[in-house]
């Protein structure tokens, strides 16, 4: 019976757990772009070098399917022993005991290592369940060379601001468009929490329920259509998802954008002669701001049969030297200290522009369900887009939507 | 096998010599010759089928473990869902709206290739061409080729003066749909010309010749005898097609998502995002039960009611 059993499980687990031996520790990691592959390659050389008796295993998955990957090898029983999760699913993997708590394995010199901003997200029950790998916020690009064509100073400090200049910059040609604006895919809802934020609203009131029917949310919902209706955007913003718009933006086609620190190295690749600069996002009447901050955490997995192996790999990757190639590489911000404090990062003016914001930063809210409540506010910011709802019937609707699936 | 492959000879060619040896070989041997066939299609067809209905009556959680039994509570989820209403007839008319229009112009298509002239093999591997690549890269390619800014399209019906300014073809469903039919029956016709090519070969040329000396126009030779000869093979057409197209996945995800707002979702891109977006495995489970009862009860009641309509003639 043994060995059929132990036939049937490898097929199921594709061969992959008919390999793996004691001392094995595999992890799933994101492909952030082609050098994470090659990265990790090189790590796992070093880190067996100076470990002999541990064999590791990467496995490489593109973003888009990350999720769906974890969620089939989760249930398949054959999943790995690490992996690269977006934080804000952490809060299922935590509930459902799919996670591992670390602090175990953490003492005081190793927290003392990351940036406690970034890892205060991980940190569910007063345990940490995943170490941040990665970290970015999002800042205003915008073109120096169209603000200038437009007699623009420099970048605006409030959405009122914003209008105008991306008025001016609309009307130096039919295919030069003021303001760039995602309507379309992955994070739609999130290029409308920068102008909520500035408002002074919030995705969850702060008695737990949702705040998309807030008059802030109404009022930045209002702000973006009266930007499509002046037609300062590039037309049908509900066709543009995020690298639509970069692409836009590297053209020099829109004056201004926002997005995250990878858009500079993109930039620096494939429009070396772009001018451009980046600003905070703008304020809102009464001065309020707010950034994206986003982490994505290493976490272990509770049915893992390595864990102290995994844990040597870990506490390798999180050392100075492999952090610092990993942020560099990759283009996000340091969430190590010791890091953050190499040249590469202090005399970089791009990435100062996003360490300053970072006060202001705002992380998804841990809830479950979060991905869906995203989904719902997405949708409904495409209808007022295209006409389809008023701000406030939009808002009003995906507040009771996402009150449903918050329980609320 | 000698004892096993007798019967079936006879069964196949009845103009042969009375089966006399099928009726006492029947029980135990037929089933034995089956059970291999039954075995691989339990496992690729029953087992599944068998865990999914498990699944959409239990409350599972995102990682598809199962958190206890709850009934049809799934099912009565989705019908309380206006999107998964929504996206029900949406998903009827882009069946019909596809497989509809892919016979449309594929039965002309058939008929002139089926016509000998010189550089039809050429013009056979055009039309075939597109089957040779994935649905999913043609949706990336039509993906550029419909952007608003910087798109052929655009550009293309610019040139020739169709249009005076760019249309955003995927900004909103009223554009974005009728496109992605468009794909789709673009991606389907290979497929069914080689099918009405087959069931074209078949047809003798003798009875044309009869018919035109009898006076018959070139209309009345296609629907009194090119029509009624292809019959089979427009349904076998038909319910592929049916069956492809309803399940089809890349066309509508690579161009839309299922968006704006899900107006342009179909039940496959619908169950995808419950899965793998939201983590409703138990939801996307009774999707998927429903997408395959709707599709077995049209298979079942097309073939029944073509089969009586055929028996008559």
């Amino acid at each position: 019976m043994k060995p059929i059993f132990h036939l049937m499980g490898s097929a199921a687990l594709l061969g992959l757990a008919g390999m793996a031996q004691a001392g094995d520790v595999r992890i799933t990691v994101a492909e952030y772009s082609s050098k994470t592959g090659p990265y990790f390659d090189k790590m796992v050389s070093q880190f067996e070098e100076a470990n002999p008796d541990i064999n590791v295993i990467v496995e490489v998955t593109p973003w888009d399917v990350m999720l769906q990957k974890l969620t089939t090898d989760i249930a398949g029983n054959a999943n790995a022993d690490l992996a690269i999760i977006g934080t804000r699913w952490l809060l299922d993997f935590v509930e459902q005991d799919i996670a591992e708590p670390l602090d175990s394995y953490i003492d005081e010199d190793f927290q003392a290592r990351f940036i406690e901003t970034f890892l205060s997200p991980s940190r569910m029950d007063g345990q940490i369940y995943g170490l941040p790998v990665a970290a970015s916020a999002r800042a205003m690009y915008y073109n120096k060379s169209l603000f200038e064509e437009a007699g623009i100073d420099g970048p605006p400090a409030t959405w009122e601001e914003l209008k105008e200049d991306a008025a001016k910059i609309s009307a130096l040609g039919d295919d030069i468009a003021g303001y760039g604006l995602q309507g379309k895919e992955i994070e739609t809802d999130v290029y409308f929490y920068y102008p909520m934020w500035s408002y002074g609203g919030s995705i969850l009131a702060d008695d737990g329920s949702s705040g998309f029917g807030s008059d802030a949310a109404i009022q930045a919902a209002t702000m973006y259509k009266s930007l499509i209706d002046a037609g300062v955007t590039q037309d049908g913003p509900t066709a543009y998802n995020r690298e639509d718009v970069q692409n836009l933006f590297k053209q020099g086609k829109v004056g201004m954008m926002i997005t995250a620190p990878f858009l500079a190295s993109q930039i620096k690749d494939e429009a070396p002669d772009l001018n451009y600069g980046i600003a905070p996002i703008p304020a809102g009447p009464d001065g309020d701001r707010g950034t994206y901050g986003v982490t994505d955490s290493i976490i272990m997995f509770a049915n893992s049969g390595n864990k102290d192996e995994a844990w040597q790999f870990l506490d390798y990757l999180f050392t100075q030297e492999p952090r610092s190639e990993f942020t560099r590489g990759e283009g996000f911000l340091p969430v190590n200290k010791a890091v953050s404090e190499e040249p590469a990062f202090t005399e970089n003016e791009d990435l100062k522009v996003f360490a300053s914001v970072l006060p202001d930063a705002r992380f998804a809210p841990v809830v479950t369900g979060w991905e869906e409540i995203a989904d719902v506010m997405s949708s409904a910011l495409q209808r007022v887009y295209l006409d389809q709802a008023t701000p406030e019937e939009a808002m009003t609707r995906a507040a009771d939507e996402a009150n449903r699936i918050l329980g609320k | 096998m000698n004892q096993g492959s007798a019967p079936r000879a006879a069964a196949v060619s009845p103009a042969a010599a009375p089966p006399r040896r099928a009726r006492p070989l029947g029980g135990a041997v037929a089933y034995l010759l089956i059970l291999p066939a039954f075995l691989l299609a339990a496992l690729i067809v029953l087992w599944p089928l068998a865990t999914i209905t498990n699944i959409s009556l239990h409350d599972v959680n995102r990682f598809g473990q199962l958190r206890g039994y709850s009934g049809l509570a799934n099912f009565a989820d989705l019908w309380r869902d206006p999107d998964f209403i929504a996206t029900l007839w949406r998903t009827a008319v882009w069946t019909i709206g596809v497989v509809g229009g892919t016979l449309i112009l594929s039965i002309p298509v058939a008929l002139v290739l089926n016509r000998d002239f010189y550089g039809r093999g050429l013009a056979r591997i055009i039309i075939m061409l597109p089957w040779s690549v994935s649905v999913t890269m043609t949706a990336v390619v039509w993906r550029w080729a419909l952007n608003g800014e910087s798109g052929l399209l655009n550009s293309a019906l610019r040139a020739v003066g169709v249009l005076d300014h760019n249309v955003v073809w995927l900004a909103s469903a009223a554009t974005a749909f009728p496109v992605q039919i468009g794909i789709g029956i673009l991606v389907s016709i290979p497929f069914t010309v080689t099918v009405f090519l087959a069931g074209l070969s078949s047809v003798p040329e003798d009875i044309y010749e009869a018919a035109a000396l009898e006076g018959a126009s070139g209309w009345q030779q296609f629907r009194s005898l090119t029509l009624p000869m292809l019959r089979p093979f427009i349904t076998l057409a038909v319910v592929l097609n049916v069956i492809y197209v309803f399940n089809s996945f890349p066309i509508i995800w690579v161009l839309t998502q299922g968006g704006p707002a899900n107006s342009t979702d179909i039940l496959v891109t619908y169950l995808y995002k419950l899965a793998f977006r939201f983590g409703q495995m138990g939801q996307a489970a009774g999707v998927s039960i429903i997408m395959f009862a709707i599709l077995l009860a049209f298979t079942l009641l097309y073939v029944r009611l073509v089969s009586r309509t055929e028996t008559p003639t």
